[in-house]
């Protein structure tokens, strides 16, 4: 029968949520930081990009019409924690383990037929991928930037690299309107985690003094309660 | 009249009955410019995109369907999706049951010669 030995509350996140949010907070404040630096650029926004975590639901931003109020164009990227493995080798079976862990950074870009004055148009399928693509490179290039070497997070993180960069072709059934393009960074994360220690009981407290006397002999001098015999 | 023209000239009554049917009007510009007012079958429904993340995004999926007669009487040749950037695309415009009006692209299209009608897949236009 298994006995309850914890004597704490596990009211603390782990490692890969602390890191999971690190994520997030760091493109959500470089993305509004790029808006400011490209305010003499001809358009700022095209270093936005919104952001969103662990979200499954359906994005409808990109439905509304040309001409609609809330009509918004913006990127999104959703990041989430997918998998995590814990070397064998490394940390311990006792308080530390290592975790290597993968954080997909899903990006979603939407591109929309126009007309091109200048003489033909601008197709939307190149649009959104090209949209897409510059979001992929934003996002490389703020997370891999030197002063997010540790993510933020000197002292808990320890390596980051970017595993892997998908773009996600449309399947060929796929026809709907506006073309919108798939792509994804995967950063692999290492980090440690650590468990619940029981704060041990003091059965005994003995002090130990190893002295070598003047004739040379090496003694041990004892200190501790003793009740005394009767 | 065999019956494959029969059914052909059903198909064309079908498409153009805006009085007792589901025809509307549609207007349709070829990359030349030139325009035809035809009438037709439309339609235009939400659409989940699955783009392979494990997260859809909402869209909407759009056809139109007209007969490949009326194009040819209007001047116009048969409409197809136009890859390249410096051309015009064909165009197509119709009003949905609310009477709001939308501009779209032709990207797909599936003629049926075999009744003498065009289905086209259509994508937003700005």
């Amino acid at each position: 029968m298994a006995v309850k030995v914890l004597d704490k509350l596990i009211d603390k996140e782990d490692t890969f949520e602390i890191v999971r949010d690190k994520i997030s907070e760091i493109l959500l404040a470089e993305t509004a930081n790029q808006v400011d630096l490209a305010a003499a650029e001809p358009n700022p926004s095209l270093w936005a990009f919104k952001v969103y975590l662990e979200r499954s639901n359906a994005f409808e931003q990109f439905l509304p019409e040309a001409n609609a109020p809330d009509k918004d164009v913006t990127p999104i990227v959703n990041i989430w924690y997918d998998n995590g493995s814990f070397p064998g080798n490394q940390g311990d079976t006792v308080e530390r383990q290592v975790h290597e862990a993968v954080y997909n950074i899903d990006c979603y870009a939407s591109g929309v037929s126009s007309d091109n004055p200048a003489g033909g148009h601008n197709p939307g399928d190149k649009a959104a991928a090209l949209n897409v693509q510059r979001i992929l490179r934003l996002i490389r290039n703020i997370l891999m930037s030197n002063v997010n070497t540790y993510l933020q997070l000197q002292g808990i993180v320890g390596r980051r690299w970017p595993n892997s960069i998908t773009m996600f072709q449309p399947s060929i059934d796929n026809r709907a309107t506006p073309n919108v393009i798939g792509a994804r960074l995967a950063l692999r994360v290492k980090f440690n985690e650590f468990s619940p220690q029981q704060t041990p009981e003091i059965l005994e407290l003995v002090s130990v003094d190893i002295k070598r006397l003047s004739d040379g002999q090496v003694v041990l001098e004892a200190d501790y309660d003793q009740t005394p015999p009767i | 009249m065999g019956l494959k023209e029969i059914a052909a000239a059903d198909a064309r009554i079908i498409l153009n009955d805006k009085i007792t049917g589901v025809a509307i009007p549609i207007i349709i510009t070829d990359p030349d410019g030139v325009v035809g007012n035809l009438t037709g079958n439309t339609n235009d429904i939400g659409q989940l995109i699955d783009v392979d993340t494990g997260v859809a995004v909402s869209g909407r999926f759009a056809t139109i369907v007209i007969t490949i007669a009326d194009l040819t009487e209007a001047g116009l040749g048969i409409p197809r999706g136009i890859a390249d950037n410096n051309k015009k695309p064909w165009l197509v415009d119709f009003d949905d049951v609310n009477g709001n009006s939308y501009k779209f692209k032709v990207e797909e299209i599936m003629p049926d010669r075999t009744i003498g009608v065009i289905a086209c897949v259509v994508g937003a236009y700005e």
